[in-house]
């Protein structure tokens, strides 16, 4: 089939360009800051994890640094102020790839509409390598061709690795973030005003575990192993930060 | 992999300019959450402002921090808005509400900044509800509108392909229930069709074998076989789409001036609120409402309150909800200035044939040249004979046997000779005798020697202006019948109503001689009747009304193209598959309906009206505030309340116009 637009694939094979449009819908499929998955209950998760470290993290300099009075109050505060901030950067990440996936679904549609011959070599290369040949392949190509809807769906599905009607709202995803966030800052401020002292870690390693599970089975993961290594990580964190207070305490 | 499944339709996504709503993204449950955001988002904002003022002397803190929610919540967006314009080198009213909410906060009037741009944030939902429901006509076309179909090739297969791959001359397949995907012609089968998604029109309209389809036509029952009269770009659909589309973006002349207006109007309060601030403290202090104190706040009231946001919506969302409703009405307009047009013109002139006539025959006669004849045998013959052919005609000539109970007999050795007539055998008075029908040049070649004899003193009739007579031959006698144009039952209602009702002059255009254009006039009550005119006369009528009172044309729109591109509006009526139509035309009436004009012209007056009342709104508010304002007469709140208020008025008597 002739390539009537060589600047379309840039110099490169239909299955260079076919791999670099993957990892172009993948960058553009996740959140920016690293392999978070979309949704709600995985916002909430996160969120959990997130929100529990940082109170442990300040509950362990509280140990050496801070009068109690103080290190409460900072607390509280630092509580409402993150439970605000957390479904709200949920929210923008959400709209923000959004926004990115938005915007290549126009580009393939625009590729699809001034393009066509292109597309085809593409549709072409992409059954080819899925084992179709022949008469069937052409077939197939026509079939696909022969509707842009499905062309486009195909497309943003096999080129771009994209998948339609899975991602929920960046407000459903912001409010498991903000109950992801208010859980443990409720529990964990109320165990530290009402409760003995150990009980304040072993409630955020309970939640820590509680998201750790939950992250795990969204994303299919060995359970008790991330269970594991995300409370030995915290663990460590917390540690680490007692252990090197003490020197500015000493000094 | 999705072959075989429905795949997702994406047009609804993009012709909805990209909506959240409808993302192809989003999981169906969570689509929901993105429907009137900003509505929602005010509505939120409003009630969480109402708490910060409910506990505003009991807690100052957390009213104070529930204040600042409700400036995240419709700050933010304004906000944005603003920087945008301001980088486009706009200062519109965007920067206006944004710069006056940032000084409210300034000042120390936290609350009235945030009432401010809580209602500016309703008023903008509002408006967006607007264009939302202006949009409704063009995106259920888009829906309509199919982007596949089934291609038959030589050996005969059928093919699902791209309409924007179907060339002129392809041979598709269209299956009951389907819509047919481009302008095509019939080539097999037979059908009912509905194009009621496209002109209102819910009457079905049989098809055969050489009439023609339009693009988005419902094929109700049978199977067609189509042959690709238009491709994708050109057919009737999306040019349809293309007269909305650009309906939408041309504005009339007043919403010109109002746009243009609006960026100068807002600078000069900008620069008069800042000469206020810096002049009033420096005038004498002692007079009332001078000096220092409050110089600021009676800037910035001043600045709410001239503020022309309800001045620069009053107009386009007129224009829009208008325009959106002829569309639902099956009337397509090139524009609000053409509804200012029609509103100003005081003469209408209709052509004839085809506009206050139906353009279809009606057999008003049937007769024999000897009267004692019995007549009724005759009429079935005829008809049984002239069911066999496909010409406006043999359909008015089975019209009339059914309506004088005229039964259809059987008949035989049927035949056709194209542009002469038709030949059959039928039993009359008992005997099997020969049937000619057609004019008397073809009729009278088939006379035997008898018949020569009997009609020697016949003379052939001769046939008045718009008539047309047709001979039927059985045997030895000699019948004719009489076909002329029927007028339309609407015509005389529309024609009584435009006089009585806005007092417009009607008069008729045509090129029939006097006494048939006269007939025809008198019966529908016009009242100047221009007959026996030339093309060029019938021009120069045009042009000469259309100087003198203003001008709406009606016609066919393909005959009378040049009177109605002369004319001040130029009207077509029931051309959706004529190009020419609607590049000549100002309006395109898609129904048949000559109605369809008196409800236009009332559209056109209402919304002139609507606009009247906006702006008379729109200005009032702004004169009525802006003074005591700058006396220090107005609160603030009050300023707010009056400005948004008149604004959220406005939106909504402008939605008026969107009942059908």
């Amino acid at each position: 089939m002739k390539d009537s637009n060589p600047m379309h694939f840039e110099g490169k094979s239909p299955k260079e360009h076919l791999k670099e449009a993957r990892l172009k819908g993948l960058i553009a499929s996740y959140e920016v800051h690293g392999m978070e998955m979309p949704g709600h209950i995985a916002a909430f998760a996160d969120s959990m994890k997130d929100t529990t470290t940082l109170l442990l993290m300040i509950w362990a300099l509280s140990l050496s640094l801070f009068q109690a009075d103080t290190i409460s109050k900072f607390m509280i505060l630092f509580s409402l102020g993150w439970i605000i901030w957390k479904p709200a950067r949920s929210a923008m990440l959400g709209w923000g790839r959004l926004e990115r996936l938005h915007r290549l679904i126009e580009e393939e549609r625009w590729e699809i509409d001034h393009n066509r011959e292109q597309e085809k070599i593409e549709l072409r290369a992409m059954y080819e390598d899925k084992g179709f040949k022949g008469k069937l392949l052409d077939e197939i190509v026509d079939t696909l061709m022969s509707d842009d809807n499905r062309l486009l769906q195909i497309m943003l599905e096999e080129e771009l690795g994209l998948t339609l009607e899975i991602h929920e709202h960046p407000l459903k995803q912001a409010l498991g973030s903000f109950i992801g966030a208010i859980i443990p800052c409720i529990l964990l401020v109320a165990s530290f005003y009402l409760c003995p002292p150990l009980i304040f870690p072993f409630l955020g390693l309970v939640l820590i575990g509680l998201a750790s599970y939950t992250s795990a089975k969204l994303e299919r993961n060995k359970k008790i192993s991330g269970f594991v290594w995300n409370i030995a990580s915290i663990g460590m964190v917390i540690t680490v930060i007692y252990v090197i207070s003490k020197i500015f305490v000493s000094n | 992999m999705i072959v075989g499944n429905k795949p997702f339709i994406f047009d609804e996504f993009f012709a909805s300019g990209k909506e959240e709503s409808i993302s192809p993204f989003l999981t169906k449950s969570s689509k929901a959450w993105s429907k009137n955001l900003t509505l929602k988002s005010s509505i939120l904002a409003a009630f969480l402002l109402l708490i910060s003022f409910s506990i505003r002397n009991i807690t100052p803190s957390i009213s104070d921090a529930l204040l600042v929610f409700v400036y995240f919540l419709v700050g933010t967006p304004a906000l944005i808005d603003t920087i945008e314009d301001i980088r486009n080198l706009e200062i519109n009213i965007d920067v206006l509400m944004t710069l006056a909410a940032l000084l409210s906060v300034v000042i120390g009037s936290g609350f009235e900044g945030a009432l401010l741009l809580v209602l500016f944030e309703v008023s903008a939902a509002m408006e967006n509800t607007v264009t939302r429901k202006t949009k409704g006509a063009l995106s259920t076309l888009h829906e309509l509108s199919p982007n596949r179909a089934f291609v038959i090739d030589d050996s005969g297969q059928t093919w699902e392909k791209s309409t924007k791959d179907i060339t002129v001359g392809t041979i598709i397949l269209v299956k009951a229930g389907e819509i047919v995907p481009l302008d095509s012609r019939v080539i097999a089968g037979s059908s009912y069709i509905n194009l009621s998604h496209l002109t209102g029109e819910s009457i079905p309209i049989s098809k055969k074998a050489g009439d023609e389809v339009q693009a988005g036509a419902r094929n109700l029952d049978g199977t067609l076989t189509l042959e690709v009269l238009r491709v994708s770009a050109d057919s009737t659909l999306t040019r349809i789409m293309q007269l909305i589309t650009h309906a939408q973006e041309t504005k009339p002349q007043l919403q010109r001036f109002i746009d243009k207006f609006g960026d100068k109007y807002a600078i000069a309060i900008i620069l008069l609120s800042v000469i206020f601030a810096l002049i009033l403290p420096l005038m004498d202090s002692s007079l009332a409402y001078f000096g220092t104190e409050g110089s600021i706040y009676r800037s910035l009231t001043f600045l709410i309150a001239a503020s022309p946001c309800a001045l620069v919506i009053a107009t386009p969302t007129a224009y829009l909800s208008s325009i959106s409703s002829c569309a639902r009405k099956g009337i397509l307009l090139k524009g609000g200035i053409i509804l200012d047009a029609i509103s100003k013109c005081r003469a209408v002139a209709f052509d004839k044939t085809g506009t206050l006539t139906t353009g279809k025959l009606k057999c008003t006669l049937f007769s024999s040249t000897s009267p004692s004849r019995e007549i009724i045998p005759a009429l079935s013959i005829a008809a049984s004979v002239e069911q066999h052919v496909i010409h406006p005609i043999a359909d008015a000539f089975l019209n009339y046997a059914k309506e004088q109970n005229a039964p259809l007999v059987l008949i035989e050795d049927f035949k056709s000779i194209p542009g002469f007539g038709v030949q059959a055998k039928a039993q009359y008075k008992e005997k099997m005798e020969k049937v000619f029908i057609g004019h008397y040049g073809y009729v009278s070649s088939n006379f035997s020697d008898s018949v020569k004899e009997k009609l020697s003193s016949f003379q052939e009739i001769e046939p008045t202006e718009g008539k047309v007579i047709s001979y039927i031959l059985i045997g030895d006698e000699l019948f004719y019948a009489c076909f002329s144009d029927e007028i339309k039952q609407e015509s005389v209602s529309t024609i009584k109503y435009l006089a009585e009702k806005f007092d417009i002059d009607t008069s008729m255009l045509t090129g029939d001689h006097q006494e048939n254009a006269k007939s025809v006039g008198l019966k529908v009550g016009i009242q100047s009747i221009y007959s026996d005119l030339r093309p060029e006369d019938k021009l120069k009528i045009v042009a000469d009304l259309s100087k003198e009172k203003g001008l709406i044309m009606v016609g066919d729109g393909i005959n009378d193209a040049p009177a109605l591109l002369r004319a001040t509006v130029g009207i077509s009526m029931g051309k959706i598959g004529s190009a020419t139509a609607i590049d000549a035309s100002d309006v395109v009436f898609l129904q048949d309906d000559l109605s369809c004009l008196e409800w236009l012209i009332h559209k056109s007056h209402s919304t002139l009206s609507v606009i009247k009342q906006n702006l008379c709104l729109a200005l009032g508010v702004i004169c009525l505030a802006t003074s005591p304002a700058i006396l220090g007469l107005v609160p603030l709140w009050a300023a707010v309340l009056l400005h948004e208020g008149g604004t959220v008025l406005v939106g909504l008597n402008s939605l008026r116009l969107l009942k059908k």
